[in-house]
């Protein structure tokens, strides 16, 4: 249960796209001191390194997580913002949201098109404040917010927000503490503006030039009530090997080897395949001459939302997945 | 600043077919240059020595094209088939003066008259397959001894100034922006600099990409034109920015958002030193930016822009007071830039 | 090999796009005769070397993918799979659709269509879409789930034929008879003293995202590069002018993703040797690799050369022989002293 505490640290953590300077130093308080050196790039990416004489391996997952960012401030006091990540407006519709400074507010929607389809543009941010000048004090345009929910427990479920993809940097931390002597050069990544189109993988995966990549991210399953089977996994199931989804496949011997190591450690495991939806493998795999990619999924209901919800034993999962392949023998290509 | 922009707007050149706007920046900044060299995409890369010699540190980026059309076939009667070349709204070329090709064959964006048009049909704007450029040929094969496939057109556009200190021309993207860092070129600089006078940046930021990798700075500034929709009826937060409001530094468009302490940077700049400044109140368009922030191992990119209405159409408007606001805060930025170690 | 049985060749293996293996030691057993030496590299694109022996050639890509668009399983109900396409498919053509499932050993499918009393009023009027349809492979849900696990590919069942006296039909001949173009070209300048190093790249993924054109430009750092792929043919219900005639010569790209130089000399080649061709204006992105291989590390000059082919995406797809036969022949003389042409430009 010690991810637990992590976890909850990181999704209070002031991280979306963009503006990941607080997750970040969460997260480098975090990592153990007998690593051989951190980093951070100009991206804001976090970068740490654990030598070994193996390959050179890139475990990636994202610390940024959606928000929304305010674009004008209204003579009545009211804020109009834009979207930091994808966003539904009917997911977003009356969610609390947090600046970076405390100031709390709701987003609500313009009240003549609350009947009808509204799209972000309908939306505005209310923080209470009675006219411009009294918005300006408490906040300024181009300040972010991030969902601000309870974290709710039920045995090894979790509601809350921000599990995509602070469930992700947990499994890597974990692995980080758990391998003790790296077969393999081994660079824990955690990556900045993934929500806002991979932008902090790209140039991180060109400066490392890794020969492998797992990518470690939350994935869409197909467990709900009406669900439209746009994906294959399902949560409580076990930790989830990626295939496919809209920003890449898999490269086929990573999805192998992973089965292979899921069945050598007695874990269970899904396969995880998406429709819409991609992680930062999308910028890895296609990375100079390109990186043999893999990705390992850990099934998340609602995400991006205030309200995600996974399954803590998927997450324990994942991270014994990720050890045993960092510690397996891994050849040059 | 205005002068030479008026001189460059005037030119005609069509992304992927820059080569007389290059010439004239290239004849222009000859005498300034340490270093001149034309890439594999076009992009004009100039290399200008600076107090402080930093190498390949800084660059500044603003690009040669314009939006146009692209001839792709005729009919049968002697008029041209065409697509835009850049994101073009159709309906503001109806009834426009285009002109073909380096010779500059005149042509007319042809439309059936009202009085011609059914009720149903007025509602709506003709599809791009059905419009047409009328040249006078008088039938198919004396169009195509005047124009072959491929040629590009340019809008007529001729600038002007006019009410309150505005300038309309066709261009203001991104001649605006060429045209500031021509005259910084032609000073003495705190630091080194690369200016970059790029290609293809309206048909995805083409350009960027070889020019990013073959320079690899630390530190990108894009000198660009963005959308102004400081229109009536229009809602305060879809307003974006305004023509006289001052040089607008984002924060965030659609492809990027800029370096945040950068942005504070230039924003303490620009108050410290009195210019009217303005950002961007609606995320929205996107630049050669994006482009250099992800290129390589990645780079820290701010933007400076100049407020337009009527952005891809024949007729932009821009204030002939933010040209000068965006000139002279670059200027600070490179001063700044040389003072960090 | 003759180019109908190349073609067959090509047309009857499997590889839809991220599990082109297969097709990819076809394109490999192909090309060796004809290069100096043949690899696969990281994402399992084919590269084939012929060096022209002078020191200091530029280096050229020629680009055709091996992939096909293809579908790949989702799920299992009563025995039936639901799945997803790999690349752009027609829902329209799916129903009673027969489909090779790409398993050890390879299975047969069809997707399953409703019987007319079944279906409402209008109903076959209408689309389905994709995601309701569903794969017969006549297992029990059981089976079906052992034998054919998630994340299994399928394509189209079809051969490939002559149609007529001079076109073939053919599964996959987007884009593997532009592969079979480039080995056509190569067996021409066999005996040619080149001045460039010939890259062919056999490239996997286009169908998807062009990943194997981007990661291999990357990797073999050309000057100049010809993207070899098919475009829309012209059939009776195709409008005119996004549309070649088939039979009427391979068509030139014109526009910002090819180097205006580059389009000249083809058709200035084109012209010498009395070929038909015809132009293509694109104004924005071709939509083929060319456009990701274009923008490769500092850019690279790019042309991109199409056979005209139509039905593209559908089982059966088709080319004229006349069009294969022009277009290697214009790329082979396109290519014979092009590093004297390139160093001026």
């Amino acid at each position: 249960m010690e991810y637990r505490d992590l976890l909850e640290q990181l999704i209070r953590a002031h991280g979306p796209s963009g503006d990941e300077e607080d997750v970040c130093q969460v997260i480098q308080r975090n990592v153990p001191a007998t690593v051989d050196e951190v980093t951070v790039d100009v991206m804001g990416n976090l970068i740490v390194h654990q030598k070994g004489n193996g390959p050179k391996v890139m475990l990636a997952a994202h610390m940024d997580s959606v928000g929304i960012i305010v674009t004008h401030i209204e003579k009545n006091g009211f804020l109009r913002f834009g979207a930091l990540g994808g966003l539904e407006p009917k997911a977003i519709y009356q969610a609390p949201v947090r600046f970076r400074n405390g100031v709390g507010g709701v987003i609500a929607v313009n009240e003549n098109k609350a009947e009808k389809e509204f799209k972000l543009t309908d939306l505005y941010l209310d923080i209470g404040a009675a006219d411009e000048t009294e918005a300006r004090n408490l906040v300024a345009v181009g300040d972010t917010a991030v969902f601000a929910a309870p974290i709710l427990k039920n045995g090894t479920r979790l509601i809350s927000p921000c599990l995509d993809n602070r469930a992700g940097c947990v499994a890597l931390l974990a692995v980080m503490q758990q391998v003790k002597n790296p077969v393999n050069d081994l660079y824990f990544v955690f990556t900045a503006q993934e929500e806002v189109g991979l932008r902090g993988a790209k140039p991180v995966s060109w400066s490392l030039e890794p020969d492998y990549a797992l990518v470690v991210d939350v994935t869409c399953p197909d467990d709900v009530p009406g669900a439209l089977h746009e994906g294959t996994t399902a949560v409580g199931k076990g930790t989830a090997i990626k295939v496919m989804d809209h920003s890449m496949i898999a490269h086929l011997a990573m999805v192998a080897q992973l089965s292979r190591l899921a069945d050598e450690i007695g874990i269970t495991v899904q396969k995880d395949l998406l429709k819409v939806g991609g992680t930062d493998a999308g910028a890895v795999h296609v990375s100079r001459s390109g990186v043999l990619t893999g990705g390992v999924s850990i099934p998340c209901r609602y995400t991006h939302t205030p309200t995600e919800l996974i399954d803590q034993t998927d997450l324990e999962a994942c991270v014994e997945l990720i050890r045993a392949f960092c510690e397996s023998e891994l050849v040059r290509r | 600043m205005l002068k030479l922009t008026r001189q460059l707007c005037a030119i005609s050149g069509v992304s992927s077919r820059e080569d007389a706007v290059r010439d004239f920046i290239a004849d222009t900044l000859l005498p300034f240059a340490s270093d001149m060299r034309t890439d594999p995409m076009g992009n004009l890369i100039v290399f200008k020595e600076g107090r402080k010699h930093t190498g390949n540190k800084l660059l500044l980026d603003a690009h040669m094209d314009e939006v146009g059309i692209m001839v792709s076939g005729y009919t049968k009667d002697g008029c041209l088939r065409f697509s835009f070349v850049g994101g073009v709204d159709r309906r503001v070329v109806l009834g426009k003066r285009v002109y073909i090709g380096t010779e500059r064959i005149l042509g007319i964006f042809g439309m059936k008259p009202v009085h011609l048009s059914t009720k149903e049909e007025r509602k709506s704007i003709p599809k791009l397959e059905s419009l047409y450029i009328d040249i006078g040929a008088k039938d198919e094969t004396e169009a195509r001894t005047l124009v072959k496939l491929g040629e590009v057109g340019v809008f007529d556009g001729e600038s002007l100034l006019f009410g309150n200190g505005l300038l309309k021309s066709k261009a203001i993207d991104d001649r605006a922006g060429c045209a500031a860092m021509i005259k910084l070129a032609q000073e003495e600089l705190a630091m080194d600099c690369n200016f970059v006078f790029s290609t293809q940046e309206e048909v995805g930021t083409r350009g960027a990409f070889a020019s990013s990798f073959s320079v690899k700075p630390e530190i990108a500034l894009m000198m660009e034109a963005t959308t102004a929709a400081d229109l009536p009826g229009t809602p305060g937060g879809k307003r974006v920015c305004a023509p006289g409001s001052g040089v607008v530094i984002p924060y965030m468009d659609g492809g990027i958002i800029y370096d945040r302490k950068l942005f504070e940077q230039l924003r303490c700049l620009a108050e410290e030193h009195h210019i009217p400044w303005q950002t961007k109140e609606y995320i929205s368009g996107g630049t050669n930016g994006r482009v250099y922030q992800r290129s390589c191992g990645g780079v820290r990119v701010a933007g400076l822009a100049v407020a337009t209405r009527y952005l891809h159409a024949p007729t932009s408007v821009a204030a002939v007071s933010d040209l000068g606001s965006m000139l002279r805060l670059a200027r600070l930025f490179i001063d700044r830039i040389a003072e960090e170690d | 090999m003759n180019r109908m049985e190349t073609m067959e060749k090509l047309s009857g293996v499997h590889g839809p796009a991220g599990f082109e293996g297969a097709v990819a030691r076809t394109a490999m057993e192909l090309l060796e005769p004809l290069v100096d030496e043949v690899h696969l590299d990281r994402l399992g694109n084919v590269v084939g070397v012929k060096a022209c022996g002078r020191e200091g050639a530029y280096k050229l890509l020629l680009d055709a993918h091996l992939d096909e668009v293809g579908f790949i399983v989702m799920g299992h109900e009563e025995g039936f799979l639901r799945f997803a396409s790999l690349g752009g498919v027609d829902a329209r053509i799916l129903p009673d659709r027969e489909l090779t499932i790409l398993t050890d050993p390879p299975l047969f499918g069809v997707v399953a269509t409703k019987p007319p009393h079944v279906m409402a009023e209008g109903e076959s009027d209408k689309t389905i879409a994709l995601s309701d349809l569903r794969i017969d492979v006549g297992f029990s849900q059981e089976e079906a789930t052992r034998r054919i696990p998630v994340g299994n590919p399928a394509v189209f069942r079809e051969g490939c034929y002559a149609l007529g006296a001079d076109r073939i039909a053919g599964k996959a001949l987007d884009d593997r008879s532009c592969f079979a173009v480039l080995l056509e070209t190569l067996r021409m300048l066999q005996k040619s003293a080149l001045d460039v190093d010939v890259y062919v790249l056999g490239s996997c993924r286009e169908e998807i995202n062009s990943a194997g054109a981007t990661v291999g430009t990357y990797g073999i750092h050309p000057e100049l590069a010809v993207a070899v792929d098919v475009t829309f043919g012209r059939s009776i219900d195709s409008p005119d002018e996004k549309t070649f005639p088939l039979g009427s010569g391979p068509v030139i790209g014109i526009g910002p993703n090819m180097a205006g130089w580059m389009t000249e000399r083809l058709v200035k080649k084109a012209e010498e040797l009395e070929l038909p061709y015809q132009m293509e204006v694109m104004s924005g992105s071709s939509g083929t690799n060319g456009w990701e291989i274009q923008v490769s590390r500092e850019g690279v000059a790019t042309a991109i050369l199409s056979l005209p082919l139509n039905y593209m995406h559908m089982p059966l797809e088709v080319i004229h022989q006349s069009d294969v036969e022009n277009c290697s022949k214009l790329l082979a003389a396109f290519i014979e002293n092009l590093g004297e042409e390139a160093a001026l430009c």
